[in-house]
């Protein structure tokens, strides 16, 4: 032994240092973040999407540089998940994209923060929004100004497994429907299936948007005016959890495992595993309908079968184009935008990808090369618009949700689902939510 | 052995014999040697900038920023705004998820680290002994370690403990029908615990060179006596390797604690179902990088970082009763 160091100091020196070291990495992991910048002068684009959606915006943009040989375009795009952590931490370390797929339910918060360009001063310019609603252009304006430009019609559809209805001997429910009509027919899904199917999947924590429509149908918004409030009472969302709970007591809808493992997973979606026929996650045909092989046909949120029931439904923006306020590159941002809303071979490539294109105009350059289930889509889209168009009853379509609004639809989604899994009722959990929601909104 | 070590370093050595003042040369010369053997001037810090670069900016000067941000709110994409101990007030008082996800790491710590440190050291007796192709399997062994921390095994763990993975399958030839591991609140931090204890690798290769080291001659002994294997162990085999032991504890707590990975991508960002799987580190992700609330979110890594290091005390603290240092 020629060194000097014990056994016991060598020990202890060690577990200090790698103690010491493994503590400070906890804490410099929150505290980094610098901005790689764009090294070149080329403009960065984002979105989320489908492959479908990707090879789509690829192709309309090649198309587009062909014409504009000065603007070169770096297209980053993803799924969904972790698509605006990133765009968070790139916002912050000054390297935010130029022009970016925004999401019309954070729209309003990233305008409020001042990180998104208003558009208001390009539009009858270099920014074409000819054939453009109104309640279209609503989607993607924020305090009376333009902030994001609608890709596209949305309307919110159930998803049907229809060759699956068909197998069992069911007739395709008429489109106006009602909520009681959809626990029958789930119902009659799981008996004649031998229970080896549930009907639809559980949505009373979400698919945010039926639980929405449902609470207009009762003459109520998500939201208060001034977004610092809850805009339902605790008794329509008593009735909905109750509802939900009801279904599952009669095998209507999947146990809570299942709708847990489908969170954030359209893999794991009840209908693309095949344990429902009816989805109210619009992803399912979002993702081009490659996720199963089922034959897909749609239908509107049920409506409310009680008195004095309203029309729920609205028609929102599918999603955005927005250009950033630190982008020196806006006025190049807003020419591949109004592109992308008017050229027609554009609008061909994209088809559907982007939600139904929101000019008759670009309705019609589509229609010809569409296929089946996008026909179905298409049509049913048509019934649900022309349906909020004629009622009298129906609430102005929903403000851009405020901030917090997305750990307002996860602690839906927890409170259902701790219900569901009989950890919590209806009753205890509703205190709780109304709680805990008010905190969220006002911090 | 060492007692005659630390006697010759008490050995002084005689002072050099000082410089006669006729001689005037010599002094000079002699000066400058020192000047330039201790001061060097600024050459050393030149060669050691890149680790001061490093430890300044990327070390502690994140940390003291973090500190300073857990006492204000900041959205990241605005200005931060001071709200004192607000955060931290919250934290404690009112957020349910703070304690659910306390809940899950104290349960994840205290179960994975005794189960892993357990499987490491077994593993690691039994690949000490001199078998043909050992290295082989040692090799073998520390596979998963490897692999274990990557996205890639952790998508796998999803699939297998999934209503209809492998391990159902398994189940299934026993005639027993299993459930979705990973969607059940009451297992699914199991399947992480699980993931945890498969990665033994570190530990087990740390505790085998230190099984390496125990002297032969103390075995000899022992057997000549009749000591039993069992007793063996007991006896000689854990207090010799106490030291080692204590090392691997202070790590795999600390690792525990800080677990992201696993819980990001098999609950699939979720921290679910039920927050079950919602461990501390996840927690703070996602209230940093996905609530925007990273001032909070600093806060929640100081109230970690004090955690560990009161974890880490009490360990050293501890450590004196029960490690058994041979000099």
């Amino acid at each position: 032994m020629g060194h000097q160091i014990s056994r016991r100091t060598l020990f202890r020196t060690a577990s200090g240092l790698a103690a010491a070291g493994a503590l400070g990495s906890a804490l410099t992991a929150c505290g980094g973040g610098t901005g790689a910048g764009s090294a070149n002068d080329r403009l960065t684009m984002t979105w989320w999407g489908s492959d479908e959606r990707h090879a789509a915006y690829k192709k309309a943009l090649a198309a587009f540089q062909k014409k504009n040989s000065a603007i070169e375009i770096e297209e980053r795009y993803s799924g969904y998940d972790g698509y605006f952590d990133k765009f968070n931490t790139n916002v912050a370390g000054g390297s935010a994209p130029d022009l970016l797929q925004m999401d019309t339910a954070l729209v309003a918060q990233y305008a409020r923060k001042g990180v998104l360009a208003p558009l208001d001063s390009y539009v009858g310019k270099s920014l074409d929004l000819t054939g453009f609603s109104r309640t279209l252009l609503a989607a993607g304006t924020v305090d009376g100004k333009l902030y994001g430009v609608p890709s596209g019609i949305g309307v919110n559809q159930l998803t049907v497994n229809r060759s699956g209805l068909e197998k069992l001997g069911l007739d395709f429910p008429d489109p106006e429907w009602t909520w009681a009509d959809l626990k029958k027919i789930s119902v009659d899904i799981h008996k004649k299936s031998g229970g080896k199917i549930y009907g639809t999947d559980d949505v009373g924590g979400g698919a945010l948007q039926a639980f929405e429509i449902f609470a207009r149908e009762k003459g109520e918004q998500l939201f208060s005016a001034d977004g610092k409030k809850l805009g339902f009472t605790s008794d329509t969302l008593q009735e909905w959890w109750e509802y939900w709970a009801d279904l599952r007591r009669a095998d209507a809808c999947p146990p809570p495992a299942v709708t847990s493992a489908a969170h954030n997973d359209l893999t794991k979606n009840a209908v693309v595993i095949g344990k429902a026929l009816f989805t109210f996650d619009t992803g399912v045909y979002g993702a081009g309908g490659s996720i199963t092989d089922a034959t897909l046909d749609f239908l509107p949120t049920p409506q409310g079968d009680w008195s004095g029931a309203r029309e729920g439904n609205y028609v929102n923006g599918g999603v955005l184009l927005s250009a950033t306020k630190a982008s020196k590159r806006v006025a190049d941002s807003v020419k591949i935008v109004s592109y992308l809303a008017q050229d027609p071979t554009a609008i061909k490539d994209m088809q559907l990808l982007r939600g139904i294109p929101p000019t008759e105009k670009a309705r019609d350059l589509i229609k010809a090369g569409l296929n089946d289930t996008d026909r179905r889509n298409l049509a049913m889209a048509d019934h649900i618009s022309s349906r909020v168009a004629k009622a009298s009853d129906v609430l102005d379509a929903p403000q851009p949700p405020p901030q917090g609004a997305d750990q307002i639809w996860d602690l839906l989604f927890q409170s259902n689902l701790s219900i569901a899994f009989g950890r919590t009722t209806v009753k205890s959990q509703l205190g709780r939510f109304f709680d805990q929601a008010a905190g969220i909104l006002s911090a | 052995m060492s007692m005659t070590t630390a006697q010759t370093d008490e050995v002084v050595k005689e002072p050099p014999a000082p410089a006669t003042p006729s001689d005037e040369r010599e002094r000079e010369r002699m000066r400058r040697r020192l000047a330039r053997k201790r001061g060097g001037g600024w050459w050393p810090y030149v060669f050691l900038a890149p680790w001061f670069v490093g430890l300044f900016g990327l070390t502690i000067y994140p940390m003291l920023d973090s500190l300073y941000l857990s006492f204000t709110k900041f959205d990241l994409l605005t200005s931060p705004e001071w709200i004192g101990a607000g955060n931290y007030d919250r934290m404690f008082t009112e957020d349910p998820v703070f304690w659910d996800s306390v809940r899950a790491t104290l349960l994840y710590v205290v179960v994975s680290v005794p189960l892993k440190l357990a499987l490491a050291l077994g593993v690691a007796i039994l690949l000490n002994r001199p078998l043909r192709g050992i290295g082989l399997y040692r090799a073998a062994f520390y596979l998963p370690s490897l692999l274990g921390g990557a996205v890639a095994v952790a998508i796998v763990w999803r699939q297998v403990f999934g209503g209809d993975g492998l391990f159902n399958d398994v189940l299934g030839w026993f005639g027993i029908t299993g459930q979705d591991w990973i969607s059940s609140p009451d297992t699914a931090l199991y399947t992480l615990v699980l993931l945890a204890v498969w990665q033994f690798g570190t530990p087990m290769v740390i505790f085998l060179a230190g099984l390496k080291q125990l002297p032969k001659d103390v075995y000899e002994a022992a057997a000549i006596d009749g000591a039993s294997p069992v007793t063996r162990f007991f006896r000689i085999t854990l207090p010799l390797l106490t030291p080692i032991v204590f090392f691997n504890v202070v790590l795999q707590i600390i690792d525990a604690f800080k677990t992201f990975t696993p819980a990001f991508v098999v609950s699939n960002g979720t921290g679910g179902p039920l927050n079950s799987t919602m461990l501390y580190s996840l927690y703070l992700y996602k209230k940093g990088f996905t609530d925007l609330q990273m001032g909070y979110a600093s806060a929640l890594a100081w109230v970690l970082f004090l955690v560990i290091a009161g974890f880490t005390a009490v360990n050293f603290v501890a450590g004196r009763y029960w490690v058994h240092y041979d000099d």
